[in-house]
């Protein structure tokens, strides 16, 4: 499946680049002022047609990042710095900035998301045909007839029956509902999905069924996906490229085969050895103390309090990210110093 | 749909609930005290007046006929339950001989008119405005609107009604200040009579919608602010639906199930205002009646009275009970 | 305790103002200690006074000083207030706390009376008791009638707390080391149901107190004592507002509306420490 990448049109194009975006928690209760820094200071690019992959565990910022680039945008969350730039939204720097009009304009045709444990993310009182109706109809520019036969058509596409249109959430398992978030953010044909664990609530084997089904239908329409979950297994199986978040901050980037086959940075390298293997019986490390609270995250390279390699300078500064090797990048100080010697 | 058929049993027991525990304080106030509801009553009515000491004893022998206090405990309470279900209260002392059901019946479509249209009107604005405070919560004039609605919420409606008969009945007199209609009016449906009965209930329901429009106003706006946050209102915003649909279809719509619940909780004080509310400006309701009927020492019309708002609140407690499954579809299959 | 309440105060405008009213009000109600005057006697200085600088609040038509008179009248009645959210806090804990951990039958019966108790149509309840009574119609006893028909609402919220709390872990280990269940009720339970317990007392005094206002006021509660309500009852009986007696119903009316204001944002406030929703103290990481 990586493989692919070279023959497909564009390739190297990016369909969205991220520099330097900042998004902070920004609160003010009962005195108390903080920042919690989500995302801090994050860059990289998504190309047309592929799938980009964020891993990292839990509140390293990867949901946050997700929604700033999506635009969205509330209080107490704000876009502190950086810029977003989609190939179709150019000059205004990111959905937060663009004017409602432009922002109306690409989302859902240009731009679509599929959520989080989407037990919740349709409307529980009404039926899912009104989804569709509000979500994708304005859009498509057909009767509402033609509308529903094309959507009917869609539906089958992920193996659900239309009468699943007047079906309420709460009436569906949790695969079909997945399956019907798929149906809904891919209808429009968009250039590039957000997928925000669009797993992670199914159990394994229908897991396994949405995995393939999303992979499929990307495949169809032709569209990037920029996809974040915390199971390495889902990357493996599904991303061409991956980049590696810890605690707020993009930490290493590579092909996904390169990540597996040589991961570099020392975060990276517990991650991938902590996976299970058939046949491997070593006892699996634990990584000494947690995740560093991010309104008042340590200073320098933010993984150095748990890192075996940590050197002074690690306390002090703030590794940037490194092209090591070919469309490898990293940021860490020890692996830079090593690359060097 | 049996779902819906096991939902609609068990909101029918809590019906036969409601009224039988309802019912039963009334019987255990007015049978385990240690007063007699009858000498009660004939001493109210006595000591206006020199009665005879037989029409007394006669008074007193046919009230302890009307209200079953003789034979043994069971038997009252059979007795008594009998009664009520019958709709038999006997005679009005205040006014005898006019039964206890006739004076009710008449007063009766006074306070369900009052209070059935404050109470949807009320509802029906808070919510709209509490709903949009709640979306909307920069809007300076919504916010000035929350704080009006925090000093006025917590207000006695005894005051309220008061400072509005102040104000239009002496600094400002354009309302009729007292009575359900003019005086000189027949009570048939004529479009003079029609006019003269919604004048004059504009200061009542005034008084009722001003207090209500405030708590719903509050609950909304609370339910609101919880609502957006929810995956499915960030989703449809997501998705570029416009910000006016998914106010209303996903955000209120989702915001109304629980505010209707809130509705059903708040029926069982719906007598507080409507009792003081129809003192204050003379409405010949059931809550003047019921007032006038202690100070007469009318026992017959108490418990009448009593009983009809147990009957009434529950009624309409069900019939919110019964309408919520058309708001909320989960409460259909659960 | 006072960390809370010095954060609440420092950063908190809703809770200053109702913690600024209260205080004004509990001052008031202090006051009458150093009352001159017996609260009962009438006729002790000239009557229809207005308001003057021996008279602050001026007199009222049965010669009782507005000022000492106002000061019984909140003792009384913040008394009444805190008498039946006592005895109403008891009941619906026990309901609350019980009916949600031991879930099941006992749930599903406790429920169902308590949301009986909820719908059920006080005020006439409450004539109807006036009604037998009559003279022998105290303050106590209305305040305990009132305890037992008011605690139905807060039970269930406490309930859902209750619920919530059964899964977390100290409830299961509590369970295995051999404790009874209103030990674990108690020891385990009762911390953190406390702050809402907190809240609902405000809530709750502003219910009854409006309650006894709309009894006293009708002259459905024991007269004699002096409340708010019973103030205006006699201003009322007097037509005060008819003879421009005007200051025997302001200050009454002015004191109550302090009152329920300074109560209210007092539950408001509480209810906005507890919310996590709201509260992002302990906002550790972000996802």
């Amino acid at each position: 499946m990586k493989t692919m990448q070279a023959d497909r049109p564009d390739a190297a194009q990016p369909i969205l680049a991220v520099r330097d975006l900042r998004a902070y928690f920004r609160t003010d209760r009962f005195g108390v002022r903080r920042d919690v820094r989500a995302v801090d200071g994050i860059s990289f690019t998504v190309r047309r047609g592929e799938i980009y992959g964020l891993a990292g565990e839990s509140s390293s910022g990867k949901t946050t990042l997700l929604k700033t680039i999506a635009g969205a945008v509330r209080p107490p969350l704000e876009v502190v710095g950086g810029e977003v730039d989609f190939a179709f939204l150019p000059g205004y720097g990111g959905l937060h900035r663009a004017p409602a009009a432009e922002v109306a304009r690409i989302r859902w045709r240009h731009l679509s998301y599929i959520m989080q444990g989407s037990m919740n993310a349709l409307n529980p009182v009404r039926r899912l045909r009104s989804a569709f109706v509000d979500f994708a109809y304005p859009h498509i520019g057909v009767s509402r007839k033609q509308f529903e036969r094309e959507v009917i058509v869609h539906l089958a596409r992920l193996r659900l029956d239309p009468s699943v249109l007047a079906a309420y959430p709460h009436e569906l398992s949790g695969g079909m509902r997945q399956r019907a978030t798929i149906a809904l953010a891919t209808i429009c044909r968009p250039d590039v999905i957000l997928a925000d664990e669009p797993t992670t609530a199914l159990d394994v084997v229908v897991q396994k069924e949405v995995l393939g089904m999303i992979s499929g239908i990307r495949r169809e329409i032709g569209a990037s996906v920029l996809l974040v979950t915390h199971d390495l297994a889902v990357h493996a199986h599904l991303t061409d490229r991956l980049g590696i978040m810890y605690a707020g901050r993009l930490i290493e980037e590579a092909a996904t085969a390169e990540i597996f086959r040589n991961p570099l940075h020392p975060y990276t390298r517990h991650l991938i050895s902590s996976l299970p293997r058939i046949g491997d019986d070593v006892p699996r490390e634990g990584l000494a103390g947690s995740p560093p609270n991010l309104a008042d995250p340590p200073p320098g390279c933010r993984f150095h309090p748990r890192c075996p390699l940590a050197m002074d300078v690690c306390r002090r500064e703030v590794p940037a990210m490194l092209e090591i090797a070919p469309a490898h990048r990293v940021a860490c100080f020890a692996v830079n110093r090593s690359a060097e010697a | 749909m049996s779902g819906y058929v096991a939902y609609v049993v068990r909101r029918l027991a809590q019906f036969g609930l409601v009224l039988f525990i309802g019912i039963n304080l009334a019987y255990v106030i007015t049978h385990a005290t240690p007063i007699d509801p009858v000498e009660q009553s004939i001493s109210a009515v006595t000591s206006f007046g020199n009665t005879a000491p037989d029409a007394i004893e006669q008074m007193r022998i046919s009230l302890r006929e009307l209200y079953g206090l003789g034979g043994s405990p069971g038997a009252q309470y059979l007795v008594f339950w009998k009664r009520i279900l019958r709709a038999d209260f006997g005679p009005s002392l205040s006014a005898f001989p006019t039964p206890v059901a006739t004076l009710i019946g008449r007063a009766l479509p006074w306070t369900a008119g009052l209070l059935a249209v404050s109470t949807i009107v009320a509802w029906c604005l808070g919510s709209l405005l509490g709903g949009l405070a709640g979306y909307h919560r920069k809007s300076r004039g919504l916010k000035l609107m929350g704080v009006i609605a925090m000093g006025l919420h917590p207000i006695p409606y005894y005051i309220l009604a008061l400072v509005l008969l102040i104000v239009f009945g002496f600094l400002w007199p354009v309302l009729p200040i007292t009575g359900g209609s003019a005086m000189n009016l027949p009570q048939t449906w004529t479009f003079d009579f029609v006019t003269s009965v919604l004048q004059h209930a504009i200061l009542p329901a005034l008084s009722l919608i001003l207090i209500g429009v405030g708590s719903w106003f509050l609950g909304m706006r609370a339910l609101v602010s919880n609502v957006v946050t929810e995956d499915y209102v960030v989703y449809a915003e997501l998705a570029g639906v416009s910000p006016s649909r998914v106010l209303s279809h996903y955000v209120m719509r989702n915001a109304l199930p629980p505010q209707l619940t809130g509705l059903a909780i708040s029926l069982g004080g719906i007598f507080n205002g409507a009792v003081i509310t129809e003192k204050v400006f003379g409405y010949p309701g059931v809550g003047s009646l019921l007032v006038d009927a202690v100070y007469a020492g009318d026992y017959g019309l108490v418990l009448g009275v009593t009983t009809v708002s147990i009957l009434g609140v529950s009624i309409g407690v069900l019939v919110i009970d019964l309408l919520y499954p058309l708001l909320d579809p989960r409460v259909r299959f659960s | 305790m006072a960390a809370i309440l010095r954060d609440l105060l420092r950063y908190h405008a809703e809770f200053r103002i109702g913690a600024g009213l209260i205080a004004v009000v509990l001052l008031l109600s202090v006051l009458a200690s150093f009352s001159p005057y017996p609260p009962q006697d009438v006729y002790v200085v000239p009557p229809d006074v207005p308001p003057s600088l021996t008279y602050w609040f001026g007199t009222t038509s049965r010669g009782q000083d507005v000022f000492w008179q106002l000061t019984f009248a909140l003792r009384n009645t913040l008394l009444f207030g805190c008498t039946v959210a006592l005895i109403s806090r008891l009941l619906a804990l026990v309901v609350g706390l019980l009916s949600g951990y031991k879930g099941g039958w006992i749930d599903r019966a406790l429920m169902s009376v308590n949301d009986t108790f909820i719908v059920i149509p006080l005020l006439p309840i409450l004539v109807l008791f006036y009604f037998v009574m009559r003279d022998r119609m105290s303050w106590l006893l209305l305040a305990m009638i009132m305890a037992c028909l008011g605690w139905a609402y807060d039970a269930r919220l406490i309930r859902s707390v209750a619920i919530s709390l059964k899964a977390r872990e100290f409830t299961q280990s509590g369970l295995f080391s051999g404790m009874s269940t209103r030990e674990i009720l108690v020891q385990e339970h009762l911390p953190y149901v406390m702050p809402i317990v907190f809240s609902t007392t405000m809530n709750n005094m502003v219910w009854s107190i409006g309650l006894e206002v709309t009894l006293a006021v009708l002259g459905f509660t024991d007269i004699n004592t002096p409340t708010i309500g019973g103030m205006i009852y006699w201003a009322n009986q007097h037509t005060a507002m008819v003879a421009g007696v005007w200051w025997w119903i302001a200050f009454p009316t002015i004191a109550i509306i302090m009152t329920f204001v300074g109560l209210f944002l007092l539950a408001v406030s509480m209810n906005d420490y507890i919310d996590p929703r709201s509260r992002l103290h302990d906002f550790g990481g972000a996802s």
